[in-house]
């Protein structure tokens, strides 16, 4: 007899049970599904909604939109296997008091089948669901460019995010991929893709001004992947999002990178902090690549809750590998 | 060994070996499946395999290493969280399919996140009145199905998500309206990997013991111990549980074959209790090493007494007997001065009343609490006659024993225990 010797976290009880069934968790995909997945279809939504709840007051909109071809597919794996850290980290820590997260996947409006697959905001692991349900491309069409300005559309233009609405507080979106966005969003691939009609193309850098107006917008791309190497994937990032174009050493710790940019950006804490924070919850490992991740953009904020160790980033003079 | 199926009970607190002892019957003989019949999550059966592995079995059946499927029947309180916990162990052991070889009754009570935070918030609540709980909200569990015994969440609600996130709803609510916030998940994440469990494991209906019964011979393996039974134990330090045979009896007889069993009680050379409660021969100069068991923050101490030969014959007197003993750690004797406790200053043998009388059995703790052991003269330094004066005390034969951690350990003393 004697006491619970077995773990009994919901979120390691799920996974296990996915992993044991030698399913994985993303099982609509690996069915063999050919089709978006009719909870993920953006074709005719109004918005997706982030509102303020009496149970969630303060809500804050956070929107992780990834690559789903190509080498990129290992992306939803690991973001849905680090779920639960990246939540825990941002509620814990209490980084964002009411985050609410909603995953999108991003295929190539010229060729695909899923060009746009968009969940719904969440504040629990119902978001788990919505990953479940994304449809993994693999191929890719080697053309180093994806739809990532039709995704851009979406969030400009068919979400309703109350953190900016109400508190005029932007959501972060985190676009995770490694190749380059095309030139102009296409007013036939808005029509047969969202519904919506267009009088003409929008040409990329309007709708990046236009979304960033309201969600603080970065981007993503680990090294390791396909074009990572590729100098001109990140100058092509960089010459839209500044230093808000990061690369990581390591697709392993998107979650971190992810948990502690909104740190950052709240101004929870301060990089050390934010990294003492990874270790804490068993996330060192990550800590690394984080921090050179982030070096530019944890260098310049100042924190307005100072943390228990000395301020001063000791990282301020590395720049992310170039 | 005459009886086609065999039932493993522990004839004190707990923690005498049960798990060593099925562990060892599926290692040395055919058989069909370890039915589970009371308890939940809250079990901690060691097993220690000659090479080294090991293992505290809780849900699963204490076969499980040699392939022995577990069935939990529906007097087992279910905690699927726990079960993953415990699969993904097992698999890191060796044994990768663990949870293929689990069926569950679908009429089974669930353990849940708010039951647990239930549990430990009363627990707490009771200060150094501890009663000795695990923590893991089994018998919060079975409190609120009597309390609520339509809308308790059972393991065939994890088939339907919208039930089950109806019942798991209800049950945070009324808990939360009785003890203030619970620290527990959202009701979603729970339904989520409650919903997992039950794609994952087969949930199968009564008839599936039936089925099992018949195919072969099944231990069934006991959580606890009698003197911890939830109607003739030593209130208030008692479990939430049928710890004797009665739900052995009542599976056979379901299947038609009443009787068909061989009951085998559990017993240590010393008599252990990890937790607070009586323990009238508790000695602390006696500190056998402990290897599974020490404090934790739930049940407190883990504490020894020398063999009370007066507990355990009440424990025999309430469960109505059984065919044989397995004794085990006999590899203590000789290494510490045991004692055996053949009689207590006022009687030999405690009074036994009808089960559910609590005031009855209150009476009866604060009289243990008072009691005085006496011990026979001299210990025994051997390990021959340990075993003698342990049958001559009980009045049991002692077919198996135990003298170390792993089946290779154990020894069968006698050709045939009276089958039933």
């Amino acid at each position: 007899m004697g006491s619970g010797a077995w773990s009994t976290d919901v979120y390691r009880a799920a996974s296990a049970y996915r992993k044991a069934s030698g399913k994985s968790a993303f099982a609509y995909s690996d069915s063999g599904a050919r089709k978006v997945h009719p909870t993920l279809n953006p074709r005719g939504v109004t918005a997706r909604e982030s509102r303020d709840s009496a149970e969630h007051p303060q809500s804050l909109a956070i929107t992780v939109l990834f690559d789903v071809t190509g080498s990129m597919g290992k992306v939803p794996r690991i973001l849905q296997e680090k779920l639960p850290q990246l939540l825990g980290l941002l509620l814990r820590k209490g980084y964002a008091t009411d985050p609410q997260i909603l995953f999108g996947a991003i295929g190539d409006a010229t060729c695909d089948r899923a060009p746009l697959q968009i969940g719904q905001f969440e504040s629990d692991n119902r978001m788990d669901e919505h990953l479940g349900n994304i449809l993994l491309e693999g191929g890719g069409g080697g053309q180093m460019m994806e739809s990532y300005e039709l995704a851009m559309y979406f969030m400009a233009r068919r979400t309703t995010i109350d953190c900016y609405d109400r508190r005029g507080k932007r959501g972060y979106l985190f676009i995770i991929g490694d190749e380059m966005a095309y030139p102009k969003v296409k007013a036939r691939e808005v029509r047969d893709v969202i519904g919506d009609r267009l009088g003409e193309d929008i040409p990329l850098r309007g709708i990046v001004d236009e979304v960033r107006r309201r969600w603080d917008t970065y981007y993503l791309l680990p090294a390791g992947s396909h074009y990572a190497g590729n100098r001109r994937i990140l100058d092509f990032w960089r010459d839209l999002l500044g230093q808000q174009a990061v690369e990581l050493d390591d697709l392993a710790a998107v979650c971190e990178t992810i948990a502690t940019t909104v740190a950052l950006g709240e101004q929870a804490c301060d990089l050390d902090t934010a990294l003492a924070d990874l270790h804490d919850v068993g996330a060192g490992d990550a800590a690394d690549t984080v921090s050179r991740a982030l070096a530019r953009i944890g260098a310049d904020r100042t924190p307005a809750v100072r943390g228990t160790l000395p301020g001063g980033s000791g990282h301020s003079d590395q720049v992310t590998r170039l | 060994m005459t009886g086609r199926h065999v039932a493993v009970v522990d004839l004190g607190y707990g923690d005498a070996g049960k798990g060593t002892v099925v562990d060892w019957f599926c290692a040395t003989r055919p058989v069909e499946a370890v039915i589970r019949f009371n308890g939940g999550g809250q079990a901690a059966h060691n097993v220690v395999l000659p090479d080294g592995r090991a293992h505290t079995f809780a849900q699963f059946g204490a076969g499980t290493f040699h392939g022995v499927r577990t069935h939990l029947s529906r007097f087992v309180v279910v905690d699927p969280l726990a079960l993953a916990g415990e699969a993904t162990h097992l698999a890191a052991l060796g044994v990768p399919d663990a949870l293929d070889l689990v069926t569950v009754d679908r009429e089974a009570l669930l353990a849940t996140p708010y039951h647990r935070a239930a549990n430990q918030a009363r627990e707490i609540a009771r200060g150094a009145d501890r009663h000795g709980s695990c923590g893991m909200g089994v018998g919060e569990s079975m409190s609120y199905a009597l309390a609520h015994p339509d809308t308790a969440p059972r393991v065939g609600d994890c088939l339907d998500p919208g039930l089950l996130r109806h019942r798991l709803t209800l049950l945070r609510d009324r808990l939360s309206a009785e003890l203030g916030p619970l620290d527990a998940p959202p009701v979603a994440d729970t339904v989520t990997a409650f919903t997992a469990f039950a794609q994952r494991v087969s949930i199968v209906d009564g008839s599936w013991t039936t089925r099992l019964l018949h195919a072969g011979p099944v231990v069934f393996e006991g959580a606890q111990g009698v003197l911890l039974d939830e109607w003739h134990g030593f209130h208030p330090y008692t479990t939430w549980s049928t710890t004797t045979f009665g739900n052995v009896d009542t599976l056979l007889s379901e299947a038609g074959m009443p009787g068909a069993v061989t009951r085998l009680g559990v017993l240590r050379v010393v008599t252990p209790r990890h937790g607070p409660g009586p323990l009238v021969t508790e000695d602390p100069t006696l500190r056998p090493p402990e290897r599974h068991n020490g404090t934790n923050a739930w049940q407190g101490r883990f504490r020894f007494g020398h063999f009370d030969a007066v507990a355990h014959r009440y424990a025999l007197d309430v469960t109505g007997g059984v065919d044989a003993l397995a004794l085990t750690h006999l590899d203590l004797v000789g290494a510490h001065r045991l004692q055996l406790c053949g009689g207590y200053d006022w009687t030999d043998r405690l009074p036994t009343g009808p089960p559910g009388d609590l005031d009855r059995q209150a009476a009866l703790t604060a009289r243990l609490l008072a009691s005085r052991p006496r011990y026979a003269a001299d210990p025994e330094p051997e390990p021959a006659a340990w075993v003698d004066a342990v049958r001559d005390a009980l009045g049991v034969p002692v077919w198996l024993t135990s003298h170390g951690p792993t089946a290779a350990d154990k020894v069968t003393r006698l050709t045939a225990a009276a089958g039933r």
